[in-house]
């Protein structure tokens, strides 16, 4: 039998659906060193991408500023002066400058279209729990901000068991596990599934056969975010793992927009 | 409707199964239908983590009987004398089985992928036009990750540098984008396909076949670890003509196996 999802077949006649606009949470821009991007992976190409899978939004960590933030964050300011309706960005945190936090947080109260913070522990080889983190991750607190994390399974920067703790200790700042802890699932959905301010975002958890049935079943759909690294991954491959999931197109609808659309308030 | 042939799919029960499988062909072909997937050139789990010898017997006899299901083999050193005597009897064993693919698992069945072992056995699927599939990720034991792709291109710049014009298909390339290696290895070697089943570069396929045309690449899945909706979005709906995806869909794999001669 043919999957039946109303979704689905949109898909598959129109590459969209109009009853989806799709949020893309963990998006980035521009160039990186290690992969070709078709159009430098910037903003006409990331648009042809959105516009051709009925994304409405890509909330993005430019890669220069996950390096150097000061950099990085004025070539996405000015993508979202351009396209304030279609981008919006994470501020990058780089723990290996810890005297620089402070200032760099001042300006992102000052940023329009920045609506969280971006943290790559795994990358910046700082564990999440290090007192370099500490600043950001009070400040998220006490702003109540979406934060979106790089989490893979076992790692010692990242993993899911450091998770529990840093999200017991700040309970209004909300986290989104990028990867979803890949690999170690089991830990990853149970921290998700305990802490109310914990949620599941699917970049390259989506490829995973299997993986998103499981969440929504033990963690729930308004627990899991959509993302696929735009412009790496081609988010026509990444929503149709989520639309050929077995869960319902309710399931869906929360997973590639609403729940987005809660967090960020763009309901 | 463009027609899917996937490349690469496998039934059966692995050893680490994925969260979600197909044990039995017809499960498989239950998955098929749920993401509008037409044929599939298939292997068994018994293939990849039991035996070769147990897996090639047991997946043409699982997939006996089912039309959209097309069995391939595991090709291992003629040295040992594990699959017949000669490159002939293999020829002719596959004849009888109707398999017309083989895949070669270097790393897990230990062995080298290069002339000294298979010298005369490539020269013969030179002149049968036999497709070899190959893992990326089989290059050497132990690795996975970047360091295992960065080594599989290697294996096949290798490999087409001595047989170029052995028909190779490169499987399980990592999702982070290959351009850079893939390139130069598909402008040399006129016989290296691509089976796109892990290939997630956004707007990849679009800027590939601007480039290099549609000949190259192959529609597969992958699945078991892949779900298949996946990959089939990502060739239907990309930007790319018709006709290209007709002949990434389904048309460059009915080809290659069209033209082998047993
Ligand atoms: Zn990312």
């Amino acid at each position: 039998m043919s999957n039946p999802s109303q979704l689905w077949q949109q898909y598959l006649a129109h590459g969209k659906a109009e009853a989806v606009p799709v949020i893309s949470a963990h998006a980035h821009y521009g160039p990186y060193m290690g992969i070709y991007f078709p159009g430098r992976g910037e903003a006409d190409s990331m648009l042809k991408m959105m516009d051709r899978a009925g994304m409405v939004r890509a909330v993005c960590a430019p890669h220069a500023a996950l390096i150097e933030p000061s950099r990085g964050h004025a070539l996405l300011a000015e993508v979202i002066s351009t396209h304030p309706n279609r981008f919006a960005g994470y501020w990058c945190i780089n723990p290996n400058y810890p005297s620089a936090l402070e200032a760099s947080l001042e300006e992102f109260a000052r940023s329009p279209g920045f609506v969280g913070l971006k943290l790559l522990s795994d990358y910046h080889r700082q564990p999440i729990t290090s007192p370099n983190y500490a600043p950001a991750l009070e400040y998220a607190d006490e702003h109540e901000l979406p934060v979106l994390m790089h989490t893979w399974g076992h790692s010692p920067f990242d993993g899911p068991a450091l998770w529990s703790e840093v999200a017991a200790r700040h309970p209004r700042a909300t986290f989104l596990m990028g990867h979803s802890g890949y690999g170690e699932w089991d830990l990853a959905l149970d921290v998700a599934r305990r802490h109310d301010n914990v949620y599941l975002e699917l970049c390259a958890a989506y490829h995973v056969n299997g993986i998103i049935e499981r969440m929504v079943r033990q963690v729930g759909s308004q627990k899991v975010l959509y993302g696929e690294d735009l412009p790496w991954f081609d988010p026509q491959y990444a929503i149709g793992c989520v639309l050929c999931a077995r869960i319902s197109d309710e399931d869906r609808h929360n997973i590639l927009h609403r729940n987005a659309e809660r967090l960020f308030g763009w309901g | 409707m463009i027609k899917l042939y996937d490349c690469n799919a496998s039934f059966g029960v692995a050893d680490v199964p994925p969260p979600r499988y197909a044990a039995t062909p017809d499960e498989l072909i239950a998955e098929m239908d749920f993401c509008n997937v037409d044929e599939a050139l298939v292997t068994c789990a018994a293939q990849w983590c039991d035996s070769p010898l147990v897996g090639n017997e047991l997946v043409v006899k699982e997939a006996q009987g089912h039309v959209r299901l097309h069995p391939a083999w595991m090709l291992l050193p003629p040295q040992t004398g594990e699959q017949g005597s000669s490159v002939d009897a293999l020829l002719s064993d596959m004849a009888r089985a109707g398999v017309r693919a083989l895949w070669a698992l270097p790393a897990r069945n230990k062995y080298l992928l290069n002339a000294t072992t298979f010298g005369s056995v490539f020269e013969e699927f030179v002149e049968h036009d036999i497709p070899l599939f190959l893992p990326l990720t089989e290059a050497v034991p132990g690795l996975a990750g970047h360091a295992a792709t960065h080594l599989g291109w290697q294996l096949v710049d290798t490999l087409l540098g001595q047989f170029p014009r052995l028909t190779l298909v490169a499987t399980e390339q990592s999702v982070w984008g290959q351009d850079r290696y893939f390139r130069p290895l598909i402008e040399r070697y006129a016989k290296l396909y691509l089976d796109i089943s892990t290939y997630e570069q956004g707007r990849g396929l679009e800027d590939f076949c601007r480039r290099y045309g549609a000949d190259r690449l192959l529609f597969g899945t992958h699945y078991p670890e892949v779900p298949m909706g996946g990959p089939v979005l990502n060739l239907l709906n990309a930007d790319i003509p018709n006709e290209h995806k007709e002949l990434i869909g389904s048309g460059n794999l009915t080809r290659l196996l069209r033209e082998v001669r047993l």
